[in-house]
């Protein structure tokens, strides 16, 4: 469904991504895990059209279709769905309205008719619902002054009411207590099918004794570094990322390329 | 030097055509002044030759007055316009959304045939032309008219005090609440322009009494005449004004508009103006709180494409303690567009306990647009609590690229992010047919200005 071949990005001439490799296909749930700064929501939002990187690949394609040429609304349409990690706020424009121009939009590119408010109002308190999102963060401006656990369980309704071909969720696990964590895991299993891929995009290992994942990947200075099944999640909770970077320095120490300077612990 | 002379010789010659231009007024002023209202009345008539006097002695306000700073009235001036006469029916635009009660004004005078009146209807709603022949109401008229208007130092409202044609006269009795919002409505309509309109309105609202009108000022499309209006509120104790001032002129219209309230003891006065046309638009607001716990919010919104020009200013006056202000404007501009936002609070020596919050938020849409903001704080005594703040911005780029992610296009996108900009505004109109006018009237201004760039 998804494969990527080279991947690299900068922003302002700094390298982010440096090369990477990746392939998803239908029915996987893929998890990237990496520490600060590794490039995880760089690649999260390079999938998803942000155009204030500069890309350049060997290949990004999505259902064998190029998506680097595609808009940002095209991607979505044909079933590209990046959960934000910091959704972002609108004042004035209320959440309702806007669940529904989006699931509108997706609609009619697919050929389905539009929603009237009154069908996508039931049709999203349905949906809202298992999520624990009540009428009236429903009809509150679209994640202003939302808490960080009502911005990320509103991120997966939209995932839910848009059902995606390939959903990104960047750190929808991030700042969300226990009870949270559980209801967003559940949001983000019931929308696992054959025909859907998902990627998680995380820092922690938590969120992935709930949502599984077939594969793992480990993002370290912009490209993937190591990959395997669901245990090198647990390995990397055990042992934290050092061992990883300092393999990575190891292979990345060729004379040709200047050494970040490191912070010494005092 | 070059330059300089040149300037000189030009500034002889806007003398000579200035002095010029305002003779043409005095000469329109002496063949129109016995048919216009209360021509028989010798009150009127000296109310009307005072601004008159004050007009020719003011000129048009140049850009070195500090109050006309960023809005050059040229325009205006180089233009001879005429008293609108015919108020012919040429454009008469969909009345439906103004439910009654309403009064219909065509080129500033009273069209019964559209304005609808309840006769069971038990407060003063009449026009001002009607009420200056009621000998029952001269003196509260006489007391009132032009009495919160500082002729000699606004000379289109001294200009309007010459020439004004008709307008509203709401005289709302002690205790009463009216229940229905009264429309106001001033069609600008006719073929041979340029021509001028110059409404006056006057509202009396008695003690304990509460209000609610909206003046609406529409014009035909590519014609090019001047709206010059005047509107005096006097709030009694404890009175509740509502007030709503919505244009949404030609586009090459000019529109200048100065509402003068006093507020007396614990009254409220709740005004939102809201621009949308014409080509040089000039609205000044003065609320003046005259008495203890007066309170007033005033709301503004303005949204400018091309070349126009959207000037608002402001001033609040605290006269004594206690009385609070609330003020909220904000702009979107686009084009070529300038807007100007001068908003003045003075708190004067009384005024201690005064509450005033300002703010003036600002929406730039392309790298030309401009907005000159100035909130002015004048405080003459310490013991107050005083609040501005003035924002400038662009569209935000994570905004819409949230928006393009889940499937909406850009243009929709840009709609969405200025909707819920204006929306601070607009949701706070409350009567549901003029929130959706408006609504309904800033989609098609965002149509033409998206699709134009």
């Amino acid at each position: 469904m998804l494969r990527i071949r080279n991947l690299s990005t900068s922003i302002d001439g700094k390298p982010i991504l440096r090369g990477l490799n990746l392939d998803v296909h239908a029915g996987e749930v893929h998890a990237i895990m990496g520490p600060n700064g590794s490039g995880k929501s760089t690649f999260a939002q390079v999938l998803a059209g942000r155009d204030i990187y500069k890309i350049v690949a060997d290949e990004l394609s999505f259902d064998g279709r190029d998506v680097l040429g595609m808009a940002p609304e095209i991607r979505a349409r044909e079933g590209i769905f990046l959960a934000f990690q910091y959704p972002v706020e609108i004042p004035g424009v209320s959440n309702l309205y806007f669940l529904r121009a989006a699931v509108n939009a997706v609609r009619g590119h697919r050929g389905l008719p539009e929603l009237d408010a009154v069908d996508f109002m039931s049709h999203a308190r349905e949906q809202a619902k298992s999520l624990g999102i009540d009428d009236v963060m429903l009809k509150r401006s679209l994640n202003e002054g939302f808490s960080g656990g009502e911005k990320k369980r509103n991120e997966i309704l939209q995932l839910k009411l848009l059902e995606p071909r390939l959903a990104i969720l960047d750190e929808s696990d991030s700042s969300l207590h226990i009870d949270a964590l559980r209801v967003v895991a559940d949001g983000i299993n019931a929308m696992r099918s054959p025909d859907r891929a998902i990627i998680v995009v995380t820092h922690y290992q938590r969120l992935l004794n709930y949502v599984v994942p077939d594969h793992v990947h480990v993002l370290l200075g912009g490209r993937i570094v190591r990959s395997g099944g669901k245990d090198l999640a647990r390995e990397l909770e055990d042992k934290g990322y050092g061992w990883l970077e300092q393999e990575h320095e190891r292979s990345e120490c060729k004379p040709d390329r200047a050494q970040p300077p490191r912070e010494v612990a005092s | 030097m070059q330059a300089r002379q040149g300037a000189a010789t030009k500034r002889g010659r806007i003398v000579s055509t200035m002095v010029a231009e305002q003779n043409v007024y005095a000469t329109q002023f002496s063949s129109i002044r016995e048919w216009l209202p209360g021509s028989h009345l010798p009150w009127v008539e000296q109310l009307r030759q005072k601004g008159m006097a004050e007009f020719l002695a003011l000129g048009f306000p140049s850009t070195k007055l500090e109050n006309w700073k960023y809005t050059n009235v040229a325009p205006i001036r180089r233009i001879t316009f005429e008293p609108a006469i015919d108020h012919s029916l040429s454009f008469i635009p969909e009345l439906d959304s103004f439910p009654r009660p309403r009064l219909v004004f065509i080129n500033g005078r009273f069209v019964p045939a559209l304005s609808e009146v309840d006769a069971e209807f038990n407060c003063h709603l009449r026009t001002l032309g009607e009420a200056l022949g009621d000998p029952k109401r001269l003196s509260i008229i006489e007391k009132h008219l032009g009495r919160y208007t500082n002729l000699s130092d606004h000379a289109f409202a001294a200009w309007n005090t010459a020439f004004f044609t008709d307008g509203a006269y709401l005289e709302i009795p002690r205790g009463l609440a009216v229940e229905h919002p009264i429309h106001l409505v001033f069609i600008a309509a006719g073929e041979s322009d340029p021509w001028a309109c110059y409404p006056r309105n006057l509202i009396v609202a008695g003690e304990d009494s509460q209000i609610t009108f909206v003046e609406t000022f529409i014009g035909s499309n590519n014609t090019v005449y001047l709206t010059n209006t005047v509107t005096e509120i006097a709030a009694g104790p404890n009175a509740v004004i509502d007030y709503y001032k919505i244009e949404v002129e030609s586009c090459q219209s000019f529109h200048v508009a100065a509402i003068n309230a006093h507020l007396d003891r614990d009254a409220s006065l709740t005004s939102h103006s809201i621009s949308f046309g014409g080509s040089l638009v000039r609205n000044d607001l003065n609320v003046s709180l005259d008495s203890e716990g007066a309170y007033c919010t005033l709301n503004g919104l303005f949204a400018v494409d091309g070349q126009r020009l959207a000037d608002n200013h402001t001033r609040i006056d605290h006269l004594c303690p206690h009385a609070s202000s609330r003020e909220l404007y904000k702009g979107v501009l686009a084009g070529n567009a300038e807007g100007v936002f001068n908003g003045a609070i003075v708190v004067h020596e009384n005024a201690q306990k005064t509450n005033a919050v300002q703010h003036s938020k600002n929406l730039l849409l392309s790298k030309q647009a401009q907005i000159n903001t100035k909130p002015q704080l004048e405080i003459r005594n310490n013991d107050v609590r005083c609040f501005h703040g003035a924002t400038i911005g662009q569209m935000d780029t994570d905004g819409i690229f949230y928006l393009k992610s889940r499937g909406i296009d850009e243009r929709e996108a840009k709609k969405i992010l200025v909707r819920g900009f204006a929306a601070e505004i607009i949701a706070g109109v409350r009567i549901p047919t003029v929130r959706e006018r408006l609504e309904h009237q800033l989609d098609s201004w965002l149509k033409r200005v998206l699709e134009a760039s």
